[in-house]
């Protein structure tokens, strides 16, 4: 190639870099109108989710509800006579971009509260970042028992997975009758701590546990489940992070001719599509949710107005409820004490019957909240209340 | 015992898969001498070829697979062309080959991201799987596919290497390209139809994942390295000693995991490759 020729071909692929970069800049803005930043009266709100990946799924709905409960708030008049302006960080699920995504809003936006993380491992790494820059970190989501009590400056309004995995493992020993349970335990902080609060409650009643783990990137899974299905369990728990995660073991327990009771995590029973979609297999599927009070005013108004902004029905209602009650918890903490993060933590632990979408709210001296799961069956496709 | 069947069942698919991108990249590294890091970009571009097509075009299946196919293939003789002729010609190390290969695999998946977003994706929903069973053992109609292919890939590149015009040359190429050139076969274009080859079977693997479990603009890397330790426990360019190398690789994970917690499996696959490299580097079937 000659000189001539090798400019253009450079000048030709450094336009289709900068091209491809501006395109992806261009996609991320659109999907992101709240990042426009509004000089001057506004309290910043940071928001860490996963935007990315599998747990997208519950990510995305999550920014609609947050954008929705903000929109609510500042035509209303907003805090003080000033307006909230959310700053979303996408933390992948994931430790390291929940780090980083905590990192980036403390240091450069210099928010004082964020609402985040979502999966319990984005908390769990951004706990200590939040603590060390005094910054209120308050969790919609987040679910491991080992988020109870680690900070001052972590909190939430979604109960700890201790509650979960011993509502399951009452139910599915004393009233199920399953003795022998087979694991395919999803290798994330969420799901691990699912496992040990379920394992710890079902081997104090007597029931015997069968444990396979697999990691988040794994697509086959065959072997590890031609293992779980050999040793003949009563039931198997798909404890996984995320619906499509689900999905993909759901599938090949189905290629393999398996047809185990199951017990699933708490993601799954509200994902209409993929419960639609291996309804058979679920049938009579256990699971424990934080229930959803569709007498609840707040919440019904959250059901309508996400259906008439968005042209779906509100997904995920179970998380829904606490992510929309998040948003306003973060007004009225601002009005009560101030937008300072030492201050808002304080207040967190003063929140006794608060009342939001999900009923009754009080935040103990731990960070966690008094609510706790129930157990639900999947029945005809559908999530219902378990009844014998 | 009645586990050992389907055990025997997962082995051979793993392997069939396995066996396939190690059959394409030992092909490859015959001719050209050089760990080619793109070869996992062609799985991806074949998969998501397919999966554009079918999802998003409605084409019919069959017609997208052979066009799938000879995109992934396409792109393997482009990328050749423009990016592996001017460093050969420049007499490149190996080092700076690979690391352009390198270069070459983070860009396609990152294209590949920003086209499709870094979702998982899946096809397996858009046909009718059928579901055998052999005695105690249960596969899809896909993973049948998948073993077939391999099969057929493996007798049609040994026939096309023993038999044809182009075969021999190859041979001839892999032994010394000096010597090939001087002989008067322009090993030029004989490389560039060899990456269309490999890169096509890379494709066709892509496809059968898509089918089979689903793709990510990041599935490149994993298929490859498992083909890479498959087609180096069996033998640096070597196609038979790859097809064996893969088989083995698939029996070891998939028995392997038998007794030890299946989260090992990675760690069995790298741990059989690092015996073979301490105490039978050159592989089964020494070339």
């Amino acid at each position: 190639m000659n000189n001539t020729t090798k400019w253009i071909v450079g000048v030709v692929i450094a336009a289709l870099v900068v091209w491809g970069l501006v395109a992806a800049n261009k996609n991320k803005n659109q999907r992101n109108p709240a990042q426009k930043t509004v000089m001057g009266d506004t309290y910043k709100v940071g928001v860490m989710l996963p935007l990315t990946g599998d747990a997208a799924s519950y990510g995305e709905p999550a920014r609609n509800i947050y954008q929705l409960a903000v929109d609510e708030i500042n035509a209303a008049g907003g805090v003080n006579s000033k307006k909230l302006e959310l700053i979303v960080e996408d933390s992948k699920c994931n430790g390291k971009d929940g780090a980083n995504a905590a990192q980036k809003l403390i240091s450069v936006n210099k928010v004082q509260v964020i609402i985040g993380g979502f999966c319990s491992s984005e908390s769990l790494a951004a706990t200590p970042i939040a603590e060390a820059n005094k910054v209120a970190l308050f969790s919609p989501g987040s679910s491991s028992p080992k988020l109870t009590g680690v900070s001052h400056f972590f909190f939430r309004n979604y109960p700890s997975d201790a509650s979960q995995g011993a509502v399951l493992a009452d139910v599915a020993y004393n009233k199920k009758s399953w003795k022998k349970v087979a694991m395919m335990q999803e290798q994330t902080d969420y799901a691990l701590g699912i496992n040990s609060a379920f394992s710890a409650k079902f081997k104090s009643l007597g029931g015997t546990l069968v444990n396979e783990e697999f990691a988040t990137s794994a697509t086959d899974f065959r072997s590890q489940l031609t293992k779980l299905k050999s040793q003949n369990p009563d039931a198997l728990f798909l404890d996984t992070q995320t619906p499509a995660s689900a999905a993909r073991v759901l599938k090949q327990i189905q290629d393999l001719k398996w047809k185990p009771h199951l017990i699933v995590s708490d993601i799954l029973p509200p994902d209409t599509a993929t419960v639609e979609l291996y309804k058979d297999l679920l049938e009579g599927a256990l699971g424990a949710e934080v229930g959803t009070d569709a007498t609840n005013p707040k919440f019904s108004h959250l059901q309508e107005a996400y259906k008439s902004k968005f042209n779906v029905d509100l997904p995920f209602a179970t998380y829904g409820q606490t992510e929309y009650d998040a948003v306003y918890m973060v007004k009225a903490a601002i009005m009560a004490v101030g937008y300072d993060g030492q201050k808002i933590a304080d207040w967190s632990r003063t929140v006794k019957d608060w009342e939001g979408a999900t009923g009754k709210i009080t935040i103990g001296a731990d960070g966690d909240p008094l609510s706790r799961h129930s157990p639900v069956m999947i029945q005809n496709g559908k999530m219902v209340p378990f009844a014998e | 015992m009645t586990i050992v069947p389907q055990l025997i069942v997962n082995s051979l698919f793993a392997g069939s898969v396995y066996a396939l991108m190690a059959m394409s990249f030992t092909l490859i590294f015959g001719a050209t001498k050089f760990f080619n890091f793109v070869h996992g970009s062609f799985t991806v571009i074949g998969g998501y070829a397919v999966f554009y097509l079918v999802e998003r075009l409605a084409w019919p299946i069959y017609i997208a697979i052979i066009l799938s196919i000879i995109v992934a293939g396409g792109v393997g003789f482009i990328l050749d062309k423009t990016v592996n002729l001017p460093l050969r010609k420049k007499k490149s190390t190996n080092t700076v080959k690979l690391v352009a290969s390198l270069g070459l695999f983070i860009v396609i998946q990152a294209f590949v991201a920003i086209l499709f977003t870094s979702q998982f994706q899946t096809l397996s929903n858009t046909i009718e799987q059928k579901i055998y069973q052999i005695g105690s053992a249960v596969f899809t109609q896909t993973q049948a596919v998948m073993f077939v292919s391999a099969i057929v890939v493996f007798f049609g590149i040994m026939l096309l290497l023993k038999f044809t015009l182009f075969g021999k040359a190859v041979n001839a190429l892999s032994d010394d390209e000096e010597v090939a050139k001087i002989v008067g076969i322009n090993t030029d274009k004989i490389i560039s139809y060899v990456f269309f080859i490999g890169a096509a079977i890379s494709g066709w693997v892509g496809i059968l994942v898509a089918y089979d479990t689903g793709i990510e603009p990041t599935m490149g890397l994993g298929a490859l390295l498992k083909g890479i330790i498959a087609a180096v426990v069996g033998g640096m360019g070597s196609v038979p000693g790859a097809f064996l190398g893969a088989f083995l690789l698939g029996f070891a994970e998939n028995f392997g995991i038998w007794k030890i917690n299946g989260e090992w499996k990675d760690a069995i696959a790298f741990g059989l490759l690092i015996i073979f490299l301490l105490f039978r580097p050159q592989g089964i079937i020494k070339k």
